[in-house]
C-alpha cells in the first residue's frame, strides 16, 4: 500500500505541535532544551516549503533538516527523511536511515539515543499491521531510554542526572512513528507516544 | 557579541554581531593569490593543487584557532575548508560545500579533530557525499593526552597534531596516493602522535572581554585543550624547565612504540610570544637529546591556539622513515612554515 507522505507530514507536524511543550522538557532534563523548539520549526519550514512547492513530503522534510535545523540531532533526523524519501518502501528506508544514523552518530542501542527508538521500530515493520507494531516498538523504546545513562551526546556529561526522562531525539522518532500509523493504519488506533 | 571597548586588553573584535565573517573575508583578500572565500555556506578553497593529487583533503572546525585550518589551505596541503563560528562546529552544509569543491578522482579525505560537533557534522557530509556518489573516508585526530581516559566514549581530543596529519596526508596526496591509502596513513600518524598543553592565563572572552576564568596566583592550568575550558587539573607553576620536562615525560610515555626520530611541534595557545615559544623549544630541544629521541623537524610558532589563552602545548608525532619525503615536499599555503631541518 502506497503512504500517504503528505498526510503523514501534517500528521506529525500536528503532534510535534501539541508536543512541543514536552519535548522542551524532556530536553532541558537531558540537553540543552532546545530540541522542542527546533523539531517544531523544522517541520513548520518543511510544510510551509511543500506548500509552497509541492515534491514528496519526505524529500522535503530531508532537505529541511539536513540544510536548516539547528543542533546535531535536526540533521540526523534530515539523514532518516532523506533515506525514506530515496528508498523502495517505507520499510526499506527507515532500515537505511537507521543504518546512516548508526555510522554518523557512532551509537549503539542503550547508548540513550534516538537510536533506541528508531532500531525497534525498523525491527518491528512487519506482519499485518506493521506500522502499527512499529509505532509501539518505538513508543516503548523511548519510554525506555528514561531509565538509561548517556555514553553519547550532550547527556553524557550529565552521567545520572538525565535518568528520568525519556530521551527528547527518541521521543521525537516515536512521534514520526506514531504519526505513520495514524495515517495508514487509523483502525489500529495506536496511542500518542506523548 | 558584545564587547566593551573600554575594557583594558579588550580585543578588537566587531562591537555586535559574529567576529567570523568578517575574518574571513580579510582572510581572503589577504591571501588572494592561494584561496578563494565561497559563500552561501561559507567555505574556503585553495586555487591550486598538484595534477597527481586525486584525494580532495578537507578539513574544518571552530574558529579562534586561526591559522589552522585555512592557513593551510594550498598546494602541498589541504584544498578545502569549513570554518565554524568561534569553538563550534561547522554546519554539515558546509562541509558539504568544501567537499563538493575540493573532490578529486578518487573522492574526498575529511581530517577531523576529534569533537562530538565536528565527528557528526562531519558524519552527515559524508552521508550526503555518499547519496550523491562521492566516495570519503574520515581521518580522526585525537591527540590530547589530558584526556586520555578509559571512562568515556568521547576520547582523546584532537589539538596541534592536526597540522602535522595535515601536512603528511598533503605530501601523501600529492604523491598520488588513493583514498584508503591516505585514510590508513592518516589514522597511522594520529596513533603515533600525542599532545600536551598548559596554559597561564584564560582567554579572553568574545562576549564580555574578560577572562573566560580565572586563575590564582601562582597557579597553571596542566593540560588545557583549545576551547578555553579549564584543564582538570590547576598545579603550582613549577620553573619552565621543569615544567618542559614534566610534560615531556607525559607526552614520550604515552607515545607508542616507534622510531627515535620524532617530529616536534612547539604550539602557542594564542597569547604567547615568539620569544617565549623558541625559549620553550631550546628546553625541549635539550629535554629529548637527553632522552635519546632524535628531532627530525621542529614547528616552532601559534599553529592551534585558543584564541589568546596563554600557554603553550607540546606534541610529539614517531616519524617513519617513509614518511619523511611527504613532510619535506613543499607546502605553498598561508601558514605552514618552511619545514626547516632543525638540528
Amino acid at each position: 500500500m502506497e503512504l500517504d507522505q503528505d498526510a503523514v507530514l501534517r500528521r506529525y507536524a500536528t503532534a510535534v505541535d501539541a508536543a512541543h511543550g514536552e519535548l522542551t522538557r524532556l530536553d532541558r532534563h537531558s540537553g540543552d532544551g532546545d530540541f522542542g523548539d527546533n523539531l517544531r520549526a523544522g517541520l513548520r519550514a518543511a510544510v510551509a516549503r511543500h506548500d509552497r512547492a509541492g515534491g514528496p513530503a519526505f524529500a522535503v522534510l530531508g532537505e529541511v533538516f539536513l540544510d536548516e535545523v539547528g543542533g546535531t540531532s535536526g540533521p540526523l533526523f534530515g539523514l532518516l527523511f532523506t533515506e525514506i524519501a530515496r528508498a523502495d518502501g517505507f520499510a526499506a528506508g527507515a532500515a537505511a536511515g537507521l543504518a546512516a544514523i548508526r555510522r554518523v552518530g557512532e551509537a549503539e542501542i542503550g547508548d540513550r539515543t534516538l537510536v533506541d527508538a528508531l532500531a525497534p521500530a525498523v525491527d518491528a515493520l512487519h506482519g499485518p499491521h506493521p506500522f502499527a507494531a512499529a509505532a509501539r516498538a518505538a513508543a516503548d523504546g523511548a519510554a525506555r531510554t528514561a531509565g538509561l545513562r548517556a555514553r553519547r551526546g550532550r547527556a553524557s556529561y550529565l552521567g545520572d542526572r538525565a535518568l528520568g526522562a525519556a530521551d527528547p531525539g527518541a521521543a521525537g522518532i516515536a512521534l514520526l512513528f506514531w504519526a505513520v500509523a495514524s495515517v495508514a493504519e487509523p483502525d489500529a488506533a495506536v496511542p500518542p507516544p506523548l | 557579541m558584545a564587547t566593551d571597548r573600554t575594557t583594558p586588553g579588550g580585543p578588537f573584535l566587531p562591537a555586535d554581531g559574529d567576529p567570523v565573517p568578517p575574518a574571513l573575508r580579510g582572510f581572503a583578500r589577504a591571501h588572494a593569490a592561494l584561496v578563494e572565500l565561497r559563500d552561501d555556506p561559507p567555505h574556503l578553497v585553495a586555487r591550486d593543487r598538484a595534477p597527481a593529487r586525486r584525494v580532495g583533503l578537507v578539513s574544518g572546525g571552530g574558529s579562534g584557532h586561526e591559522p589552522l585550518h585555512a592557513g593551510f589551505l594550498g598546494r602541498g596541503m589541504l584544498d578545502a575548508v569549513a570554518p565554524g563560528k568561534v569553538f563550534a562546529s561547522p554546519h554539515n552544509r558546509q562541509i558539504l560545500a568544501a567537499s563538493r569543491a575540493a573532490a578529486g578522482p578518487d573522492g574526498v579525505l575529511h581530517i577531523v579533530k576529534n569533537y562530538t560537533g565536528d565527528r557528526i557534522n562531519f558524519g552527515i557530509a559524508a552521508e550526503r557525499l555518499r547519496l550523491e556518489g562521492v566516495a570519503s573516508r574520515r581521518v580522526l585526530v585525537d591527540d590530547d593526552l589530558a584526556t586520555d581516559s578509559a571512562d568515556t566514549a568521547t576520547g582523546r581530543r584532537g589539538t596541534a597534531a592536526t597540522v602535522v596529519v595535515e601536512k603528511l596526508l598533503g605530501g601523501a596526496a600529492d604523491a598520488g596516493l588513493g583514498l584508503d591509502e591516505l585514510a590508513d596513513l592518516g589514522a597511522r600518524v594520529a596513533a603515533a602522535s600525542r599532545s600536551l598543553a598548559v596554559a597561564s592565563r584564560a582567554q579572553t572572552s568574545p562576549h564580555t572581554g574578560r577572562p573566560a576564568f580565572e586563575l590564582e596566583p601562582g597557579a597553571l592550568e596542566y593540560g588545557v585543550g583549545i576551547h578555553g575550558e579549564r584543564a582538570a587539573t590547576s598545579v603550582p607553576r613549577p620553573p619552565t624547565a621543569d615544567l618542559v620536562a614534566r610534560m615531556l615525560d607525559a607526552v614520550a610515555a604515552a607515545l607508542p612504540d616507534g622510531p627515535d626520530d620524532v617530529l616536534v611541534v612547539v604550539n602557542g595557545l594564542g597569547g604567547t610570544t615568539p620569544l617565549e615559544l623558541y625559549g620553550i623549544y631550546d628546553l625541549v630541544a635539550d629535554d629529548l637529546d637527553r632522552r635519546g629521541l632524535a628531532v627530525a623537524d621542529a614547528l616552532v610558532g601559534t599553529f592551534v591556539p585558543a584564541l589568546d589563552m596563554a600557554g603553550f602545548s607540546l606534541t610529539l608525532t614517531r616519524l617513519r622513515p617513509e614518511w619523511r619525503p611527504w613532510w619535506d615536499a613543499p607546502a605553498v599555503t598561508p601558514a605552514f612554515p618552511r619545514a626547516n631541518g632543525a638540528a
